[in-house]
């Protein structure tokens, strides 16, 4: 397939975080936000004159300092986030939006706040953290509400005259719509059976969108949408066997371009950066408050293992079940960030259930941050396409 | 019960007989001659070592010995075996209260095996924990070395208080147990609850029988028995579960991949506390539990700091008494809870005396029995089992005498060094609080995991009753201090050493800990600008492979020959090999 026109420019944005669209978004006296979790809805960042930016830290090497601080077998996403902080990577921001949603990534949040913010050029940033309930029910959700708008949308009012009212709540649902959408259409093409994206390339488009503000973004993906539409396939497909990915969150498209490179089509990506849910349209009433109904979406949506009510456990599987069926895929690839306890316990155990119950093939990997310091996990995974392939050729005997 | 007990002989007699008889021709008897011989030699060692020192002593010395009992407790420690070479000897004035408290809890264990005997043989066979309970003599004795008179006397009234909690949780678990016992009557009462809950909500059931469920299997059998739970952690590691997860959800977990939980109750209340990993467990716990047990998820907000979260956790606790009533057919019985809260207000009144006693120059009640009782008297007897608040009552009595005569807390005398202990202690090593006076003098003032909420809780209005309850869940042991933001663990570790007048700080490193572990640095950069000895002493939680106890010691040894130049207290304990005992 030819290249796509802006791929290299997306990729060079995902190099840091501090990106030309970011700095070109500041310069226009714009706020940007940082934020790492799901539970922080993101479209509450984009409101008035705000955007968002998903951290990550791109390009790690070795965290060094985060782990005299935080140990090293604390989450590498973590203590990448700590190192970065401590470096001035995330000096352009306004404020961070924590939450309490696991502890790794709070203390994170804290160490950030004690050690780099002091130091920060905006004298006026601050770092807030949310509590973040474990189940959903009528008094949760209100509660979650609560926090959003007393943690986080107050102080971001008070401290930078932000307009946080509804009309600007919805202005910012429409264009994290669009986004959406965009982003839908082209991750849908991914259940063709000669797809003209791969899943590497879906996800620098899904990345780019966290980490730029959505306006600036907006134009280059339109235009990508148009280009993939037209692309032509190569006469076969390029893959050997089609995967979904679940697990924590992959932010390293080196991980991606391993499991690519090792012959498998991510066809859906339900991690956290990915897709699924994180690209859902947001519908809104006009009879509902507005923040109640974002927050409805977010906590309705999430595939989060800390959820722990026996419904919601279920859904995960469910949910997992059905994107690989529907994105035709042959096998699943539990992974999980190396440390992280939630989906350390959700992966090892569902990594069986789906097995053993659901029928997928499944393999089940505890990552580091950067993907490209592991040649084991390659192995894995070159492992994995050729057992998908024996059973491709074990099927085709069989029928015919 | 009969009935039960007969088709589990039925079931196991066969395939069990035939392991049995495996095992035992699999023994190498030759190698048990050489061990014997060993552990003889050793003995023979240790009596003639014990002889000459002894006859080396002044006349004054040895009337101390004699009076006051031993100095050298290194020596009771025998290489590769599971119990003391022999007693301690507390001396003629503490032999009495030793030898009675010995005999109770013998006789304790022995009432418990009455209730159900036949229940109980076959629980042995049937849980492998159980066998861990037989180490309760040994533990007691280990919590207690060094200690004498009064103050001896109370560590027994405070292990008699648990020891009794348990064996009555056991022999209802057993007798109520559809695989052993049987009796579904006394199973249709019992309400379980995840062991890293509170007991308190209990108290509006007062006809319902409350259990936190992995209590028994998992968290005391691991500081009766360090080996107890090596199964279970290998068994959910085998199933690919990484070995950083901490061992005490990992053991949860592994205790239900065993099923080695009793098959018992009327539903289940789990819980997102303490910790993330805690939470975890709950999906493997319900796919065990979920076959034959309603659950519930009682989950509390961890920003507890803020006022505004309280709604939320009243809201919680309200539906889940009213999941209860649906369960039970029982009400709510404000009386009972306000009644039992009094009670919990009484311990909580008293448990302040015993830190501002502890803050002065003559500290009492200190040492691993005293640090137990504190943990369990909070959170699973919090007013409901009587006994409680009747020891909590002598021990008040207890310590103002012993206070008013100036005593030592220690047969080594007055404390050489003041310490806190923060960070969760070692199950496997229990009794390290006592080592540490023992060996080096260091008093151990308060533990992290004892400084837990102090408000008295209300017990006439009924909304402010339930949000203050949520508030108690909220600050439960560890949660506390390790959720809800940081200045809860770091800020207060430099007040709480203000506050008891401690110069160090026993900051235990728990290695799978993730919340304690993202703090580290700020812990060592703040204890140098606050000016405080902080000793890091790494460990497991519940798996001594990692650490043992012989390392963790010389974490300490190092600190104190290296940095501090101390000299100990008693040298006999500095080096000794306990990696195979209870």
């Amino acid at each position: 397939m030819k290249d796509l026109k802006h791929l290299i420019y997306f990729e060079n944005l995902l190099d840091e975080a501090n990106n030309e669209l970011c700095q070109q978004a500041k310069a226009e006296g714009m706020h940007p936000i940082g934020y790492t979790c799901y539970h922080m809805p993101e479209v509450v960042l984009n409101v008035d004159n705000c955007f968002s930016v998903r951290l990550r830290a791109p390009k790690t090497g070795t965290f060094d300092i985060a782990s005299y601080y935080m140990s090293n077998y604390t989450c590498e996403y973590c203590r990448a986030l700590v190192e970065r902080a401590i470096e001035g990577g995330y000096n352009f921001l306004d404020a961070i939006a924590g939450v309490d949603a696991c502890a790794e990534m709070n203390r994170c949040m804290e160490n950030i706040e004690i050690l780099a913010v002091p130091d920060m050029p905006e004298k006026k940033m601050f770092v807030t953290h949310c509590d973040i309930p474990y189940k959903v029910t009528d008094y949760t959700l209100k509660h979650y509400v609560v926090q959003i708008r007393n943690r986080f949308l107050n102080v971001l009012a008070e401290t930078y005259g932000v307009d946080t009212s509804d009309k600007a709540l919805r202005k910012a649902v429409k264009e994290h719509n669009e986004v959406c959408d965009i982003i839908t259409e082209i991750g849908e093409m991914r259940k063709m059976d000669n797809p003209p994206i791969t899943g590497y390339e879906f996800h620098v488009l899904c990345l780019v969108t966290y980490c730029c503000p959505k306006a600036k973004i907006l134009p280059y993906l339109k235009e990508t949408l148009k280009e993939i539409k037209k692309r032509k396939p190569d006469p076969q497909p390029w893959y050997r066997a089609r995967v979904a990915i679940v697990g924590s969150e992959i932010d390293d498209l080196d991980m991606t371009r391993m499991v690519e490179q090792a012959g498998a089509f991510i066809v859906s990506d339900r991690f956290c950066f990915g897709s699924t849910p994180g690209r859902a349209r947001i519908e809104l009433n006009d009879e509902e408050d507005v923040l109640t109904q974002i927050c409805a979406h977010y906590l309705k949506t999430t595939q989060c293992p800390r959820y722990m009510s026996q419904e919601k456990i279920q859904e995960r599987r469910d949910f997992s079940d059905y994107l690989a069926k529907e994105y035709k895929a042959e096998g699943i690839i539990y992974e999980a960030m190396k440390f992280c306890d939630f989906w350390a316990f959700e992966r090892t155990l569902v990594s069986h259930i789906m097995n053993e119950e659901y029928g997928w093939p499944v393999l089940s990997i505890d990552r580091p941050y950067m993907a490209r310091t592991s040649g084991q996990l390659r192995t894995r995974l070159q492992a994995f396409v050729e057992s998908l392939e024996i059973k491709q050729i074990q099927k085709a005997a069989k029928e015919g | 019960m009969l009935k039960t007990n007969i088709e589990w002989l039925k079931k196991n007699m066969g395939p069990d007989l035939k392991i049995w008889t495996q095992m035992i021709k699999e023994i190498d008897w030759g190698e048990v001659k050489r061990k014997t011989k060993l552990s003889m030699q050793r003995d023979k060692e240790r009596v003639v070592g014990e002889f000459k020192s002894f006859m080396a002593m002044s006349p004054a010395e040895k009337m101390d010995i004699v009076m006051n009992g031993d100095i050298h407790l290194g020596w009771l420690y025998k290489k590769d075996a599971i119990a003391f070479s022999r007693r301690e000897w507390k001396g003629l004035k503490s032999v009495g209260i030793d030898f009675t408290g010995w005999l109770k809890t013998w006789a304790g264990m022995i009432n418990m095996v009455m209730k159900d005997p036949f229940s109980i043989a076959l629980a042995v066979f049937e849980y492998h924990w159980f066998a861990s309970y037989l180490g309760t003599p040994v533990a007691i004795d280990r919590s207690n070395l060094g200690r004498r008179g009064q103050l001896l006397k109370s560590d027994i009234q405070m292990w008699g208080a648990i020891t009794h909690w348990a064996e009555w949780q056991i022999q209802t678990q057993i007798r109520a147990d559809a695989r052993l016992g049987g009796d579904e009557k006394l199973s249709k009462r019992v309400v379980l609850f995840d062991e890293m809950t509170m007991a308190q909500m209990m108290a509006g059931f007062p006809n319902l029988i409350s259990m936190p469920y992995q209590m028994i299997p998992v968290f005391m059998s691991s500081e009766l028995d360090q080996l107890a739970l090596i199964p279970f952690i290998d068994a959910v590691e085998q199933y690919g579960l990484p070995g950083d997860a901490c061992p005490l959800p990992v053991a949860e977990c592994g205790c239900a991949i065993m099923d080695e939980y009793p098959i018992l109750g009327m539903g289940f209340i789990a819980s997102s506390m303490p910790c993330d990993g805690s939470t975890m467990a709950s999906s493997f716990q319900d796919r065990r539990f979920g076959k034959y047990l309603p659950y519930y998820p009682l989950c509390f907000p961890v920003r507890y700091d803020d006022e505004d979260t309280i709604e939320c956790a009243a809201a919680d606790m309200k539906e889940c008494i009213k999941w209860v009533e649906g369960l039970s057919g029982e009400k709510w019985d404000w009386d009972n809870y306000f009644k039992t809260m009094d009670i919990m207000n009484e311990c909580t009144r008293i448990e302040l005396e015993k830190w501002e006693m502890n803050s002065t120059p003559y500290p009492q009640m200190v040492g691993s029995s005293y640090e137990l009782f504190r943990k369990w008297n909070y959170e699973m007897d919090g007013g409901l089992f009587p006994e409680g608040i009747a020891v909590q009552r002598k021990l008040r009595d207890t310590m103002y005498k012993t206070y008013e005569k100036r005593l030592p807390a220690y047969r080594g005398g007055y404390a050489k060094h003041r310490a806190l202990i923060w960070g969760q202690p070692a199950h496997f090593y229990a009794n390290f609080s006592n080592w540490l006076a023992n060996s080096w003098g260091i008093y151990i003032l308060a533990e992290m995991e004892a400084l837990n909420y102090t408000k008295m809780l209300n017990t006439t209005d009924k909304e402010e009753a339930i949000r203050d309850l949520c508030r108690l869940y909220e600050r439960m042991v560890m949660r506390r201090h390790t959720n809800g933001g940081h200045d809860h663990v770091l800020g207060e570790l430099w007040r709480q050493l203000k506050a008891f007048n401690a110069d160090i700080a026993i900051l235990y490193q728990h290695v799978s800990c993730k919340t304690m572990a993202g703090l580290m640095g700020l812990f060592d950069d703040q204890a140098r600008e606050n000016n405080v000895h902080l000793i890091w002493v790494e460990h497991d939680l519940m798996d001594p492979r990692t650490i043992s106890r012989k390392d963790m010691r010389a974490r300490v040894s190092n600190y104190m020959v290296n940095v501090m130049h101390a000299e100990p207290v008693d040298p006999t304990l500095i080096e000794f090999d306990d990696e195979a005992s209870w």
